[in-house]
């Protein structure tokens, strides 16, 4: 039996990648993000989130909708598009109407959160799609 | 709630606690009341369009600090996507801020708290806080015209003013984080 070093950690950190154009909600994800023990690698919009996944897979993309450059809808398409089918993605934001859940799910989504976001709430669905 | 003045012919819209309204109509004043409250007035000078909202972050039970984050950038984002849906442009924006002032001495600084949320928020969002009417101890009625981003702050002398709510600022239409998954 191989022992692990005292101080080695036994589990690894999943990673969630958000993605947001407010400075303000990637700083309060990051805070509840990183209180719940995931590792957080940011972008703000569609277009960044695509340039860091280039060789890269976080275990979970949450993504707001209304964004520049390329909107949520896009990124969650292009995500598809490039064949990462497990990757989970939840999206994240103000909107609520039925209509934009439609588009979300039709581009690959894997559910739809409110803003503003409850910490309870959030981590019991991060829990739902990651382990 | 909508009145036309007939001293001036301009439509007045009010906007209450916790609401936001945007408009690009010239002859539309936006107006609310605040006591304790911040109103941040944003406007878009090209796409002449402007937005007002009107929050309360804290309350008198020392409101869980995260929360009001929470709450606050909420607020703020509901208001700028509804500018940016209709034209505007996030590094365009000019934003002027009203309201936080302490309604009742001995209680803790609600105000501030929003005043500091608001200035807080705008620096961490580079958008341009152009001007303030803030603190002190008197209630304000803020008139913005806000397809020409102009606006108007008086005090309210001699008049109640708008009663602190004292729970958590009002949700958003939908429930609060609610999940739903496909």
């Amino acid at each position: 039996m191989t022992e692990f070093a005292p101080r080695e950690p036994l589990t690894v950190a999943k990673t969630i990648m958000t993605v947001d154009d407010s400075p303000s909600m990637r700083m309060l994800l990051r805070v509840a993000l990183t209180d719940l023990g995931y590792s957080v690698v940011e972008a703000e919009d569609g277009v960044h989130a695509l340039e860091k996944l280039d060789g890269f897979q976080p275990d979970l993309l949450i993504t707001d909708i209304n964004m520049p450059r390329m909107d949520g809808f896009g990124l969650i398409a292009e995500v598809r598009g490039q064949g990462r089918r497990s990757l989970p993605i939840l999206v994240l934001t103000t909107e609520s109407s039925d209509e934009k859940k439609q588009r979300a799910r039709d581009a690959g989504a894997t559910g739809w959160i409110v803003k503003p976001f409850h910490p309870e709430k959030l981590a019991a669905a991060i829990r739902r799609v990651l382990h | 709630m909508s009145a036309l003045s007939a001293r001036d012919g301009l439509r007045r819209l009010t906007v209450a606690q916790g609401e936001m309204k945007v408009s690009d109509e010239r002859d539309v004043v936006l107006t609310t009341v605040l006591g304790s409250c911040v109103a941040a007035c944003f406007y878009d000078p090209v796409a002449q369009i402007g937005g007002i909202n009107h929050y309360l972050l804290a309350d008198g039970n020392a409101s869980d600090p995260a929360s009001m984050q929470r709450y606050g950038v909420y607020a703020m984002e509901v208001l700028i996507n509804a500018m940016l849906a209709r034209g505007a442009a996030r590094s365009r924006m000019r934003t002027r801020i009203f309201g936080g002032a302490t309604m009742r001495a001995g209680f803790r600084d609600i105000g501030g708290a929003n005043i500091a949320f608001a200035r807080q928020f705008l620096r961490d969002e580079r958008i341009a806080l152009v001007g303030e009417d803030v603190g002190g101890t008197q209630a304000r009625r803020v008139e913005f015209r806000a397809a020409v981003g102009l606006a108007r702050c008086r005090s309210v002398v001699d008049t109640a003013p708008p009663p602190i709510v004292v729970r958590a600022p009002p949700p958003p239409p939908a429930a609060v984080g609610d999940v739903e998954f496909f």
